[in-house]
């Protein structure tokens, strides 16, 4: 029974780091509304947190340069396992429109891996949402599986 | 020690921690709606534990585990301490040490928010301890003893004998649930200047065991605020949750103030209050 509780609480309480990697903003404001009390997500448990030694889910929002590709592999590396990865709009996705630039990586797959990408230039609230439910789906996959 | 004595502190080891999760459920649930949202299900602290206790990490210094589970251990204590009938005197520095070995673990640290956070816990701590002990003493003095058993088996309520010590206790409630303003060392909301300032090093196991320790923290400070009408069980309740909804819609309409602000004003006021209480009550 402790078990299955422990199991449950996993998938209960996902405790979100969001991490603008050279987003425009776009993205990043995106997140934030999801925040907000129009669409609540602590409903399901979510809290946005600062520290990545809490964190459960990382947000990544931009692209992954040549500068920040190490502070997002530092931050991705803090977090305590089993950890999930949702790379935000075009540009975490696969660069988007900056993935021509000369100091430009590509997207946050190049660096760490990805478990939910979310598409759009800026991807909607409803989107990020809906990406951290498929992304928790996936984990309790994971857990299952582990049984 | 005779059996009742013992079912009585056993119930309290349990139950206290399990009251203090309901707390900060209901705590989360009534400032989602002040904020006009819906808000997590009432057992999402529960929740949240279970994760925390299921997370793989390393520690960030070996020291941090034992002082964890030492904070944990004086937590339960005083709860035991409360539950059994005995000493609020004893029960209130033995909760203390709690809160000075959580301050201990974050400086083991290596994050320099944790350090910083860790002052600012030592800094509470000389802020509301002496107002928390002064509103004790005035219970007791009030009551005619030390023991829970005899201040909850006073005559009438106490609060009309203790006007003074209402700001003084809602104080110290503010500063025990980490509320704004004074949420100074770790804010209970996720986001602070100082990252999660005093909890920032914890992490996994260690976390969870942090949690349920503060749930028993909290538990014990509603509990002594409710002596002031202990004229029964459902009364002393109603008390816990009147400072307890204090405490939320202060949290929701306050900024953060700054520890000078806490030390050099609000606690030296209150300070004075309880002890003008004290004062009049051996005048009386
Ligand atoms: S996907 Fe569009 S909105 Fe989002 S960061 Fe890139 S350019 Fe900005």
């Amino acid at each position: 029974m402790f078990g299955s509780f422990l199991k449950t609480s996993q998938v209960k309480s996902p405790w979100l780091m969001h991490f603008d990697c050279g987003s425009c903003n776009g993205c990043d404001i995106e997140t934030l509304a999801c925040l907000t009390p129009v669409y609540d997500v602590e409903r399901f448990g979510v809290i946005n947190v600062g520290n990545p030694r809490h964190a459960d889910v990382l947000v990544v929002t931009g692209t992954v340069n040549q500068r920040n590709a190490v502070i997002l592999k530092n931050i991705y590396d803090q977090m305590p396992t089993p950890k999930l990865v949702i790379a935000i709009g075009a540009c975490g996705c696969s660069g988007g429109v900056f993935r021509e630039a000369p100091n430009v990586l590509g997207g946050i797959d190049k660096v760490i891996p990805v478990d939910v990408y979310v598409p759009g230039c800026p991807a909607k609230p409803e989107a990020i949402m809906d990406a951290v439910v498929v992304g928790l789906g996936k984990l309790k996959g994971i857990l299952e599986a582990s049984k | 020690m005779n059996l009742n004595t013992f079912s009585l502190a056993l119930a309290g080891l349990v139950l206290a921690p399990l009251l203090g999760g309901v707390v900060a459920g209901v705590d989360r649930v009534v400032t989602a709606r002040l904020q006009s949202r819906l808000g997590p299900p009432l057992l999402q602290p529960f929740y949240d534990v279970g994760k925390l206790w299921s997370k793989v990490i390393a520690p960030a210094s070996h020291w941090q585990g034992l002082f964890v589970r030492w904070a944990l251990a004086a937590s339960l204590a005083s709860d035991v301490l409360l539950a059994a009938g005995g000493d609020v005197l004893m029960c209130f520095f033995v909760q203390a040490a709690s809160a000075s070995f959580v301050a201990l673990g974050a400086f083991c640290g290596s994050s320099p928010y944790s350090k910083l956070g860790a002052q600012r816990e030592l800094f509470q701590l000389l802020a509301y301890e002496p107002v928390f002990m002064v509103a004790i003493l005035c219970l007791a003095k009030a009551a005619g003893g030390f023991d829970a058993l005899s201040i909850m088996a006073a005559q009438g309520p106490l609060l009309f004998k203790l006007p003074l010590l209402v700001p003084g206790l809602v104080f110290v409630v503010l500063v025990k649930l980490r509320k704004s303003p004074f949420d100074i060392a770790a804010s209970h909301h996720m986001h602070q200047e100082v990252v999660r300032g005093v909890y920032t090093d914890y992490a996994g196991r260690d976390f969870a065991l942090l949690e349920i320790a503060h749930w028993a923290d909290v538990t014990v400070v509603l509990w002594i605020c409710s002596f002031l009408w202990a004229t029964g069980p459902v009364q002393m309740l109603v008390t816990g949750l009147v400072f307890l909804f204090a405490a939320v819609v202060i949290d929701n309409i306050s900024a953060r103030l700054t520890w000078r602000t806490m030390l050099g004003r609000v606690a030296p006021i209150t300070l004075i209050l309880a002890t003008a209480n004290l004062v009049w009550l051996y005048l009386e």
